[in-house]
């Protein structure tokens, strides 16, 4: 299931706050857990077995790690087990058929592929089981001895299949004892309206320009329709995610969760490594605590550290995908990085601040290119469309025409980007005009996303893929 | 005072999504959608079949979106807010000029279109007795780029049109009648209609007149008809598909002949048979271009009372689209039987129903976008 939809708005979301208000205290987890789990099997009634797999063998093995008897040699056995089956589940539903294809293309052999579907949400909950049993192990958190609080956390329906991805010791509190009041919940509702808002009638629509642009030949764009395009896929991918990210915040509150935030207004940055400080956070944090610094980090001498940041990256990479060019993505971004570290941030510095946004913007926008099209040949394409290589020209009537009729969209795609305001932030001192007027939107916000959902001709879900 | 607005917008939202909850549930479901000319999602059969396959979980999100209390309002404020944000198209329905919708036209695949005249040619050499037209109508888009939205991309559909003629020529037995030569010079009358993908009756009558001059007859004058408007509602296709709100409707015509001839029509599909070819029932659906011939059908024969010697023709066999349905009236004055077969839906072979029935002369009659979108052409070889 999706939030983003009439049937989650309209019958599960309903249902679900009967069943957790009418239930006593003690059983509000059972609930959670029980609706997380019939949202999953929704869109994946099969694979439910390999998340409840993963869950078990997390709660079972962080018992074991909590036998003060235990040695450190058979803990650390425990944890390399841990991650040895998350990461097996991982490889063989979504690296299998790569690896295999790759491999049958190396060695000219035959070897029948998977064709397994990719679990939703694999990658997210292996990742959170993780950094539980790493926790736990770290002594950073106690394990968790009730099996229904932490099928709650690892299945938590908010943050299930998309993010943000929560780290055990953020949570392990707020399971145990967590209150609503009407204030989370009121900052609950905005969040989650301006998150629809987000995907449903700004992500869902510049997304038909992207795909309109993208599904032309490449050969035949001109300069400008090739930029348009790829700033189109830009905000499509950022307001389709951090949108998610939002609704699953704000859904988050309104059941007394408070989830760390992934998005800070990623296309302000003024460099790369900004950027990267900004966007899916807590990928990025994720990828710190438990791989960067674990590998050394910057602490053992300069060739190590740009080891790490290379292992990170690539690895940042293939977690968005099982392809070459997520690889190549993750791989670009960690050149960038590297040079900025040793370079790049000095020189930026002395530039003006219009020059480092153009850099950033410069730089993370060729990166989608990287990301959008999975087939190589067609990301050399499209970048010699954008920098005129191609023959066309520098614009057509088609141009003009994907600009003034989504005028409108871009211009309030720019206004969303750099200035949307958190409700997190809405302290008091407003005035009641103001806030009144700020409530008048958000209905209006939320009613003219429902009508763009019952007319869903178009509501596809990107980060299904990852 | 942000504590009452909180509680306000708290109790707003709880409040919203479950009154539309308990609508949902308790309000009566329609089959069919009106607004749309559609059947609509059947309530999800739970087993566990369909749970496995996610065929359930599927087909009641398209359930609850179709049966989503004031389904239609909400469709009016989606595409009012497109319009305002100076979108032109929706769903692949551009809004154009003077009230005219268009569907898309995409650049057909050449080599597809290369395959589909080559079973018209196969077609024809396998039939080399047969006389054969092929008169291959333009959509509105065709005729019309001028009144696409300011700077709207599209593909020239004459091109196409000319493409198919050129690899049609030489034939003995074919005769390709390109139906940008028999519009272009009516473009400024009516002839399409603004809110439907067909042509209107007076574009029909235009075609019908350039095809009787084609096969040596005497056409009927303008002035042999009494023109009579049968609906001014009509909201068709393009329409349906575009959901621009304030779009106009169109008008909808029959052309009656001051000498009427009795015509009957047997639908092999149903096996039944009528002295109508109009069916009255349709103006008041959505679905008013059906008026025409009661819609489509597989295989149907017009049986017409001409009085003897008056006749063209005893026997016509035509292959078409919904085209011919309100093309075809015309051609009941001038030929006794008239067999018709819409490829899309008959999948007998063609040449064995012409033997089987002793018919010789064909008229092959489609619009530009189904033949290049519709591979069942492919058949005619069969």
């Amino acid at each position: 299931m999706v939030f983003s939809s009439l049937l989650f708005l309209f019958v599960f979301l309903p249902a679900v706050f009967l069943l957790y208000w009418l239930s006593p205290r003690r059983g509000k987890n059972l609930i959670l857990f029980l609706a997380s789990l019939v949202f999953y099997a929704w869109g994946e009634p099969v694979y439910i077995v390999i998340m409840l797999i993963s869950t078990v063998t997390d709660y079972g093995f962080g018992l074991l790690l909590s036998k003060p008897e235990w040695g450190p040699k058979r803990r650390k056995a425990i944890v390399v087990a841990s991650v040895i089956v998350n990461l097996a589940l991982l490889s063989y539903f979504k690296y299998a058929d790569f690896a295999v294809h790759n491999v049958n293309a190396l060695l000219g052999t035959d070897i029948p592929l998977t064709e397994l579907a990719l679990p939703i949400g694999i990658s997210f909950y292996t990742f959170q089981s993780m950094s539980y049993i790493i926790d736990v192990y770290r002594g950073t958190a106690k394990a968790q001895r009730n099996w229904i609080d932490f099928g709650t956390f690892v299945a938590l329906f908010p943050q299930l299949v998309a993010g943000p991805i929560v780290q055990y010791n953020t949570l392990a509190e707020q399971l145990k004892e967590r209150r609503v009041t009407m204030e989370m919940f009121a900052e609950g509702v905005k969040r989650f309206i301006i998150g629809l808002a987000k995907k449903v009638l700004l992500a869902n629509n510049i997304g038909l320009l992207w795909h309109s642009i993208a599904d032309a030949d490449a050969g035949t764009l001109p300069v400008l329709t090739a930029w348009l395009g790829i700033m189109a896929f830009a905000f499509q991918i950022y307001f389709d995610f951090s949108g998610y990210s939002d609704m699953a915040i704000g859904l988050g509150l309104m059941f007394g969760f408070r989830f760390n935030e992934n998005f800070n207004k990623p296309y302000a940055a003024q460099s790369i490594t900004d950027f990267w400080r900004r966007w899916h956070i807590s990928l990025g944090s994720w990828f710190r605590d438990y791989v960067y610094i674990p590998l050394g980090g910057n602490r053992k001498g300069l060739g190590k550290q740009l080891r790490n940041i290379l292992i990170v990256w690539v690895l940042t990479g293939i977690w968005h995908g099982a392809a070459w060019n997520f690889m190549l993505w993750g791989l670009y971004f960690g050149v960038i990085l590297i040079f900025e570290k040793w370079a790049g941030l000095r020189l930026l510095a002395r530039a003006p601040r219009w020059m480092r946004h153009l850099y950033a913007s410069l730089f993370i926008l060729i990166g989608w290119v990287l990301f959008a099209f999975d087939e190589l040949p067609k990301v050399g394409d499209y970048l010699k469309a954008m920098f005129g290589l191609n023959g066309q020209p520098a614009w057509n009537d088609g141009t003009l025409y994907f600009l003034y009729t989504n005028a409108v969209l871009l211009a309030l795609l720019v206004l969303a980007s750099i200035a949307w305001k958190k409700s997190a932030e809405g302290e008091g001192g407003y005035s009641a005009v103001r806030s009144l007027a700020g409530s008048a939107w958000l209905i209006v916000l939320f009613l003219l996303s429902v009508s763009y959902l019952v007319d869903a001709t178009f509501n596809p879900f990107l980060y299904f893929r990852f | 005072m942000k504590k009452q607005t909180d509680r306000l917008l708290v109790i707003w939202f709880v409040l919203t999504i479950f009154v539309l909850a308990l609508l949902f549930l308790f309000s009566p479901s329609n089959k069919f959608s009106e607004l749309e000319n559609r059947y609509l999602q059947a309530e999800p059969k739970l087993t566990w079949d369909n749970l496995i396959s996610k065929q359930f979980a599927e087909e009641a999100e398209t359930y609850v979106t179709d049966h989503f209390p004031l389904r239609g309002q909400w469709v009016w404020v989606k595409s009012l807010s497109e319009q305002l944000r100076l979108q032109q198209e929706n769903n692949g329905i551009y809004n154009g000029k003077e009230g005219y919708l268009f569907e898309k036209f995409t650049k057909p695949d050449p080599a597809l279109i290369a395959q589909y005249t080559a079973a018209v040619k196969a077609f024809a050499a396998a039939n080399p007795d047969s006389d054969m037209k092929f008169l291959l109508a333009p959509t509105s888009i065709g005729l019309y780029p001028d009144k696409l939205p300011w700077k709207a991309p599209y593909d020239p559909q004459d091109k196409m049109n000319e493409a198919v003629g050129n690899q049609l020529e030489g034939l003995a037995n074919l005769t390709y009648m390109n139906g940008f030569n028999v519009l272009m010079p009516h473009a400024p009358e009516d002839i399409y209609y603004r809110t439907d993908h067909h042509w209107t009756t007076l574009g029909a009558y235009y075609a019908y007149e350039a095809y009787a001059k084609q096969m040596g007859w005497k056409p009927h004058p303008m002035t042999d008809y009494t023109v009579k408007i049968v609906s001014d509602s009509f909201l068709g296709s393009y329409h349906t598909r575009g959901q621009f709100s304030l779009a106009k409707p169109d008008l909808l015509q029959v052309y009656i002949p001051k000498k009427p001839v009795a015509t009957s029509m047997y639908v092999a599909d149903t096996d039944t048979r009528t002295d109508r070819l109009y069916d009255e029932s349709y103006l008041a659906k959505k679905d008013k271009y059906s008026y025409f011939l009661g819609g489509v059908h597989a295989l149907m024969t017009l049986t017409s009372d001409i009085p003897a010697g008056e006749e063209n023709l005893d026997k016509l066999l035509v292959i078409k689209d919904s085209y011919a349905h309100s093309f075809l009236p015309f051609l009941t004055q001038h030929v006794k039987e008239i067999h018709v077969i819409d490829m899309r839906y008959y999948n007998g072979s063609i040449s064995q129903y012409m033997k089987d029935n002793g018919i010789s002369d064909t008229l092959l009659l489609f619009n530009t976008a189904t033949f290049a979108e519709n591979n069942e052409i492919l058949k005619l070889s069969k």
